[in-house]
């Protein structure tokens, strides 16, 4: 079954940061909307982002654009769950 | 013990772990940067799998790890044939072969004769190809360089993607490359993986880690899968 309401990709979002950048449970869980991502996270890498959105796409069963990918979805951990959210109910 | 194995196009390294008797996997490690982040946690499984009595070799693929062939010179059907003399090396005493492969591993094995075949998280070579592509647009990104997204379907010198420089032959070649499918096979996948398996297992996909990592944990549960799975052949 795939994820289909918003607490359920949140917590998708969370797990996915944790597996791909090695990060302890605690930070993810402590992670809120407003948290900065691409810039404030050290582990979040070029291909660190690369490694994630293809994580998220097995994860959810969507497919993301490289296009798609910019500077404002991946600003921070709330824009990351909306963006997810909107492809994963299209 | 770090072992050899003669192929067409030269000679290879290959470790070897486990008694000198018995059934013998051989292992195909993921491709590419995959098989750095995931080198240790497979040799904590074929260690794990010795303790159960049954050995195993994990060659080295020509372009990879200590080969002296360039990356760039390298394709899928050399890898098929390389993966192939390695099995028929450890065959020569009658042992039976059972095949162990990670990822992409799986997309190498497909004319390898074994006794039976074990996939954790196979992986289609186009999944592949779109992830490192992804990665090198990441970059080029970065640094502010054009790179076209249909490059490595023109002609041209090799590209080089996640820190391998690879032909445009081989990336075409990988990208039509799905894993082998020869029976008995068994899947083992991550739970958080939505494909279908005949089991899925707890766990972090190590292969996306940028730091080489390990969790022995679950490299303990794969090999008593894999053992169990090889008495179930052999039964």
């Amino acid at each position: 079954m795939l994820p289909d309401d918003i607490n359920e990709i949140d917590a998708t979002v969370r797990g996915v940061l944790r597996d791909v950048l090695g990060l302890s449970e605690a930070r993810v869980d402590s992670f809120r909307s407003e948290t900065p991502l691409f810039g404030g996270l050290a582990e979040l890498d070029s291909m660190a982002v690369a490694g994630m959105l293809t994580e998220l796409e097995e994860r959810l069963g969507i497919l993301i654009e490289d296009d798609e990918v910019d500077g404002e979805m991946l600003e921070t951990f709330g824009s990351l769950v909306r963006f997810a959210a909107a492809k994963a109910n299209r | 013990m770090i072992d050899h194995y003669d192929w067409a196009g030269g000679r290879e390294a290959m470790l070897r772990f486990g008694p000198g008797t018995g059934p013998v996997v051989i292992a195909a490690m993921p491709l590419f940067e995959e098989a750095n982040r995931t080198r240790t946690f497979i040799v904590t499984i074929l260690r794990a799998l010795a303790g159960h009595g049954i050995a195993s070799a994990l060659p080295d693929l020509p372009g990879t790890g200590e080969s002296l062939i360039e990356t760039e010179y390298t394709a899928v059907k050399t890898w098929n044939i390389a993966f192939s003399s390695a099995a028929e090396r450890l065959s020569a005493d009658n042992r039976p072969i059972h095949v162990v492969a990670v990822r992409g591993g799986a997309l190498i094995d497909a004319t390898t004769p074994a006794a039976s075949r074990w996939h954790f998280s196979p992986v289609a070579g186009d999944k592949l190809v779109r992830d490192m592509f992804r990665a090198r647009l990441a970059a080029a990104k970065e640094s502010g360089e054009a790179i076209a997204a249909d490059t490595i379907d023109l002609p041209g010198p090799p590209i080089e993607l996640a820190g391998n420089r690879l032909s445009r032959a081989l990336l075409r070649e990988l990208e039509h490359s799905v894993p082998s499918d020869g029976k008995p096979l068994r899947i083992v996948r991550l739970d958080t993986d939505t494909l279908p398996a005949d089991r899925h297992v707890a766990g972090a996909p190590l292969w996306r880690r940028s730091e080489p990592g390990n969790d022995p944990e679950l490299a303990r549960l794969l090999a008593d899968d894999i053992a169990a799975w090889i008495a179930t052949c052999a039964g």
